[in-house]
Parts: C-alpha cells; structure tokens; sequence
C-alpha cells in the first residue's frame, strides 16, 4: 500500500497551555500588589483565587472525567474543619493543611463510591445527598465543630513560629496555591491518566474494553478533586477568619459548579475564568442579597439552555468543526 | 506453546424468562479465523459480551490463552489480549482519531509505539484523519478508527461484531481485503449476516440458533448444511 504522505505528523501529545499559564502566573502574583492600597478588593481577589483551586478540582472531575459531583464544598468543609482543630491543639497551619488535605481526599474516595453505580443525573442527585449530610455533620458534631455558631477568630498561619503572615503575604499563599493547582491539572489532563479520564467520560464500556480500569481511575479522580478541595478549604478558614457549616454548604456547591460550567468545563482556562467572574459577584451584590439569589438561578438556567459547554466551550465550538455537546453521544448507541 | 486459545464450557446466559444461550462450547485455535452466524436474536451479540466480560453469564466457563478469565473485569479481559469491536460502530466521538489513539495506548510518548501507530495507520490508510473529530468520519472510517486502536494494543483475538455492517458493497470489499490482511496481525472472531464475508475468511463457521449451537464446521459444508439452510440462510434474516 503507498503511505499517505499528506499528513505525517503523527505525534500524540498534546499541546501545551505555556503562554495562558505564563500570563496567569502574572496576573495571580501581581494581583496581590496592584491592590494592596486597598484592603477589601486585596480580600475579594484572594477569595477568588481559592475558588480558582476549587473549580480546577470540580473540573477535574467534571470537565474531565463526567462526573458531577455536588459535594465540593463539603469536602472543603471536612479539610476546613480539620485545620482548624489541629491548629487550635497546638499543630503547626503548615502541617496541618496536608492533614486536612488528606482528610478531604479519603472522605472523597469514600463519598464517590456512589460514582461506580450511579450515572449521570443519578450519581449528581446523590452528592447532593451526600452534601446535605455532610452539612448536617457539621451542625451536630458540635463538640468538634462549634455548630451553627461556627468557630471565629480564626488567626491567620505564622511562618516559622514568629508573627502571623501579613494580609499580603497570605494573598502570595493563595495565588501561589491558585496557580499550583491549574499547574497539576495541566500536568494531569496531558499525561496517560488524563488521557484515560477523559476516555471515561466519553464512553465508560468502551474504556474498560480498552483496557482502562474505570474503577480504579474514577477513585483516582476523586482522591485528586478531593485534594484540591481540601486544600482550598484549610487555606479558606484562616483567611475568611471566621467557619460555620453554612461556609460549606450546597449553595456553596452549586456555586463551584456553576463556575466550571460557565466558564466551560473540560478546558483548563474555562473554569478559571469563570472563577474570576463568579467569585467576586457575590461581593459585589452582598447588598442585593435576595436579588443574588435569583440572579444565581437564572444564571444557572441561562448556562444550561444557551452555553452548554460555558464560555470557553463556544470559543472552542468555533475553531473545531462539528462537535456536538459533551452529553450527546457522537454515534447513536442503539443504531445499527 | 498451547494450541488452543478461546475454550467456552457449558456458557449459559438468562435475561429474566428468556434464555440467551443455553449451554454453548466452543473452541477457537491459535490463528483459526472463526465465524459465527445466525438470525437476529439468537445469542450471538449476548455471547460476544460473555466472552468480553461484558455480561456475567449464569453458568459455564471462559479460558483466554491458557487462562480462566470466568467472572473478570472488561478491562482486565482487554490487558489479557482480548479485544471486541460493537455492532453499532463506537469511537471517542467528541476526540480527534489522534487522541482516540492515544487513549489505546499505555504510553503515547514511547517511540515504539509511535512506531506501530504509524504503520498500522499507513496500513488502513486512516492518517489523513488524524486530526478529525473521530464523531465526524464517514462509517468506514470510523471502522477503520476502530481497528487501528485495538491493533496497537497488539491483541492475540479480535472479536467483531458485524464488521461490514451498514457499509456500502464496494465498503464490504474494501473491508474484506482490509480482514483478510488483519489475519497475519491477529486471530479473528467475526459475526456476520453478510455471507461474502464468511466464506472469504472464516476457517470455521458456527451456526447459533435461539441461543443453541445448530452447526459448527467449515463454511462450504455449513452453507450447504439443509438444517441451516431451512431455518437461516433460507430466511429473510440472512
């Protein structure tokens, strides 16, 4: 047979994210300095940046692997919560945080195993459970965790034992955790196992008969979701000072997802993006609180009828020829 | 080494009341391209995902390569050297054929790999697609998409499910050629209605009828066979 010589480049890496990463890292890093003349919008951008780490870990297992998981924020919670009650007995922020990580991570696996039965709608509709449960935990193991009243004055980590970091040095913590994370997703979604996650969430029978063990990958996905999760929430408590089963719950969820998804799940940036525009609105609206709601469930409509695939999704949908929304199947399963 | 590759003892298989396959034996040797044939319903799909770890059957047992692989996972039946194409045509459709590839592969950087996808590519003549949307390709070439990712995992039995499926007849040509040459790279389970097919590949034709074996044997005697004659290839089915 004579060789097709049109197309030779038959190399299967993929491309890389440099120069958007490059920019990223500057923005994140300057960002704490532009603003330091002024207090609250120094605050409302570290806030940013943890959820900039919670959406990359939703869009790990969202974007990535298709799962939905609507249990972020109690994971956050369970790490936030663990922090706080090793630091209060005396351990050191910087020990505890892989503690809590850790902690977020194992509850994770555990809380996803729903995730190996349940499909689509009915797993989602079941972390939504999870979530619920999670919160009420919060409220009635008062003993650890304070309760409804929530545990204040939380102070901020010292470094090396001496005074506790100024607000400025904590906002470095946060970009460089922000940009930490959209690091290890870049370097997970181009390796094997980003490949394999992403075959996951395409067709799961086809990726077992592959050779992908979609158990042991889709437990993978969570220990890792979890994580950044986890480490979002034990940088959460001490910055906001102030923790209650209400800083973890659904609506806090709901809100992690709605960045991914507006922002446009399974691309790296998407989600970052929609973390940068998202985060700060609930700031920004604090006065408006009831209009905040609403404008949030229309949003969430909005996303789910007109941008399925959020906003990177459609500046992608452009450049690429036709390529249907994620949750249609390419091929008609049953056709013959 | 063992002659024999794919032994299936006393396989039975029930949906609720209905019984898919009622206590099939089979044995596939090394290099023996094996057909099975049958109207719609008679099992052979059902046994197709027995053997691929697909549905647990009720009783009976499946041994790959020397190995009892009864009561195993999919994907560890795949690591195993076993692999199956469906009867509707699947791919990753959302990914390009290049990334399609890749996710076949254990490590996409490995020169040797890359290797054996660029012949395997150059063989089905599927490079040009590379870039594609695997969703966007015409029929054939997302078969063709199918086959190059199990061949690069270097399988030792290919199960197709209705290879020729909705091709056009100078497709089924094509495709004929492109099975006869897929011999020398792997052993080939192959169903089929399309009779062409058959008697150019298969060494031996099994004939499933409502889920029990009616005949097993070389093509030219089984397409000549009365019993199946009557009940199949005389039928609308075939």
């Amino acid at each position: 047979m004579t060789p097709v010589t049109e197309k030779k480049d038959l190399s299967l890496l993929a491309k890389g994210h440099g120069l958007p990463l490059a920019c990223f890292a500057v923005v994140a890093f300057a960002t704490p300095f532009l603003l330091s003349g002024n207090r609250y919008f120094a605050f409302v951008a570290g806030v940013t940046m943890i959820h900039i780490l919670w959406a990359s870990g939703m869009n790990l297992l969202y974007g990535y692997t298709g799962l939905m998981p609507l249990m972020i924020a109690g994971l956050a919670g369970i790490s936030a919560y663990t922090v706080v009650g090793l630091t209060a007995s005396g351990w050191s922020f910087w020990l505890a945080l892989p503690v809590g990580a850790l902690a977020a991570s194992i509850s994770g696996i555990i809380l996803g195993l729903p995730s190996l039965r349940l499909k689509g709608f009915y797993f989602t509709l079941c972390s939504l459970v999870i979530q619920t449960v999670v919160t009420l935990g919060f409220i009635y193991f008062s003993g650890l965790t304070n309760g409804d009243t929530g545990i204040s004055q939380i102070p901020l980590p010292s470094m090396g034992g001496g005074q506790p970091l100024s607000g400025l040095a904590y906002d470095l913590v946060l970009s460089a955790a922000a940009v930490i994370g959209v690091i290890v997703l870049i370097v997970i979604v181009k390796s094997t196992l980003g490949r394999r996650l992403i075959a996951i969430r395409e067709d799961d029978e086809l990726a077992g008969m592959l050779g992908i063990n979609v158990t042991g990958y889709k437990m993978i996905a969570f220990f890792i979701g979890s994580l950044f999760a986890g480490v979002g929430g034990a940088l959460y408590a001490p910055y906001i000072g102030f923790i209650s089963p209400r800083s973890f719950d659904v609506l806090i969820s709901m809100n992690i997802w709605l960045m991914v998804a507006f922002g446009g799940r399974g691309t790296i940036w998407g989600p970052v993006i929609g973390a940068i525009l998202l985060a700060p609105l609930s700031f920004l609206l604090q006065e408006y609180y009831t209009v905040k709601d609403i404008l949030y469930g229309l949003l969430i409509i909005a996303v789910i009828v007109l941008m399925p695939a959020g906003i990177a999704g459609g500046f992608l949908r452009k450049k690429k020829e036709s390529a249907p929304p994620l949750d249609v199947p390419a091929t008609p399963r049953g056709a013959k | 080494m063992n002659d024999i590759l794919l032994e299936v003892k006393a396989v039975s298989k029930r949906f609720g009341g209905v019984a898919a396959l009622k206590g099939i034996d089979l044995v596939q040797h090394r290099g023996e391209t094996l057909g099975m044939i049958g109207p719609n319903g008679s099992g052979k799909t059902t046994f197709v995902n027995v053997i691929s770890g697909h549905t647990k059957p009720n009783s009976g047992t499946v041994s790959f390569d020397g190995r009892s692989v009864s009561g195993t996972n999919p994907f560890q039946i795949a690591k195993a050297g076993l692999t199956r194409t469906y009867q509707a045509v699947r791919v990753f459709g959302e990914l390009t054929v290049r990334e399609n590839v890749a996710t076949a592969l254990v490590d996409a950087r490995d020169a040797a790999s890359q290797e054996a996808v660029a012949e395997i590519a150059d063989w089905l003549r599927i490079t040009h697609r590379f870039d594609k949307p695997a969703g966007s390709l015409t029929l054939m070439e997302q078969r063709q998409v199918e086959l190059l990712m199990r061949l690069v995992q270097k399988p030792k039995l290919m199960m197709l499910d209705e290879p020729v499926g909705g091709l056009s007849s100078a497709e089924v040509r094509t495709m004929i050629g492109v099975l006869s040459e897929l011999k020398g790279r792997c052993t080939i389970f192959v169903i089929e209605h399309t009779m062409k097919v058959i008697r150019e590949l298969a060494d031996k034709v099994v004939v499933l009828m409502a889920g029990e074996k009616l005949a097993e044997g070389p093509p030219a005697q089984i397409l000549a066979d009365q019993r199946v004659i009557d009940k199949y290839l005389g039928t609308a089915d075939a």
